[in-house]
């Protein structure tokens, strides 16, 4: 650290947990799922956890710190476009949040895994393990949804292996440190950078809280009525 | 268990592979599949209990494994000729019926180590073999049955 530089602030706490808790229940479930046999149960309970995370969320991207809102992040494609055209340069800088490329990444993400969740509660693998919603629909729908969970699972697995490759791509050849400041919130940025807001950890434990319980409601009190 | 009705599923089964011989390719596919659905609802019980999501009853169980070791026989007599229509199974079941068969008979091994595992009653065995009847199955459903028809 040098005169030039100063700690700023990247990413709030619930964000940060928010972030790793869905990297492990993912890749969990991606290998419950894959398994079968008594780790499904594992594979529901997963999914629940990772629905109760995308509702929190899609919460804090409204009330959430500055850098965790979907007005910050979600940019027209101009904004796109010239981004993807810097990447090439040497000049290119490491900014505060996700950038225009990065911002579409997560939006893509988060839908990617919400229909994941969704569809799974529709789901019956007709071996043993039934979605708690299944019967609620048609088997026609049923059908339908379990074979759009099967095939979405790949496409999150190919949307996770490209994030992962875009975050060494700015590791090795930017030389951009992208993993600290989720582990730890904060960057080596230039004096000249500008603070942005965090969110409140007590709003998120509450926002989290309102999730789990409709969660709660959605797979457990609501398919026994 | 009602005894009737075991000795009706044994004298069936017995009868089967002479059946499927002559039988039409549509009854064929109706009757795996009938086989394979009454397999689900009753395996589907025993894997409840096996999960703790509803409490082990040892005669509901017992019956619910004799039926899903005697309906695991069922299915194999029944992929014959011309029964790749109208159905989730696989062309490739016809091109690879060795590994086909090798994983229907595991699945039907699997299947019929279950009473006996339910009326020893150890709760760790019976959540073990549960397990292995599932991945027997899941080895077909992985491979040889399309995702929607």
């Amino acid at each position: 650290m040098n005169a030039a530089t100063k700690r700023i602030r990247v990413w709030d706490l619930p964000t940060r947990i928010f972030h790793w808790t869905l990297a492990v229940l993912v890749a969990f479930s991606f290998a419950t799922g894959k398994a079968g046999g008594s780790w499904m149960d594992w594979h529901l309970k997963s999914g629940y956890a990772i629905l109760t995370l995308l509702a929190f969320r899609v919460a804090w991207g409204l009330v959430g710190g500055e850098t965790s809102r979907f007005a910050h992040f979600v940019r027209g494609p101009r904004a796109f476009l010239s981004f993807a055209g810097s990447l090439g340069r040497k000049a290119h800088r490491a900014t505060t949040g996700h950038n225009p490329m990065g911002g579409w990444m997560v939006v893509f993400l988060l839908v990617i895994l919400a229909a994941q969740a969704a569809t799974g509660l529709f789901s019956d693998d007709e071996i043993s393990t039934t979605g708690p919603l299944a019967e609620k629909v048609s088997n026609a729908v049923v059908a339908k949804m379990s074979s759009f969970h099967y095939y979405n699972g790949w496409t999150i697995a190919a949307a996770v292996a490209l994030h992962v490759i875009a975050v060494a791509f700015y590791q090795i050849a930017l030389k951009i440190d992208l993993v600290r400041p989720m582990v730890f919130g904060w960057r080596e940025a230039p004096a000249s950078d500008g603070e942005t807001a965090m969110g409140s950890t007590v709003l998120a434990a509450i926002l989290l809280a309102v999730a789990a319980g409709a969660v709660y409601w959605l797979v457990v009190v609501f398919p026994k009525g | 268990m009602k005894k009737s009705a075991i000795a009706a599923l044994v004298v069936a089964t017995v009868a089967l592979p002479a059946l499927s011989q002559q039988m039409k390719a549509e009854n064929q596919v109706k009757y795996r599949r009938a086989a394979y659905q009454l397999m689900n609802l009753n395996f589907g019980s025993l894997d409840a209990m096996a999960e703790n999501k509803k409490p082990f009853n040892k005669d509901e169980a017992a019956r619910n494994a004799e039926f899903v070791a005697l309906l695991a026989t069922v299915p194999k007599g029944f992929f014959g000729e011309g029964t790749d229509k109208d159905t989730r199974a696989k062309p490739e079941i016809w091109k690879n019926r060795p590994d086909f068969d090798a994983k229907m008979d595991k699945m039907v091994s699997e299947a019929q180590k279950l009473p006996a595992v339910v009326r020893a009653g150890d709760m760790g065995a019976f959540k073990k073999q549960v397990h292995d009847v599932n991945e027997a199955c899941k080895a077909c459903h992985d491979e040889y049955r399309a995702k929607q028809q």
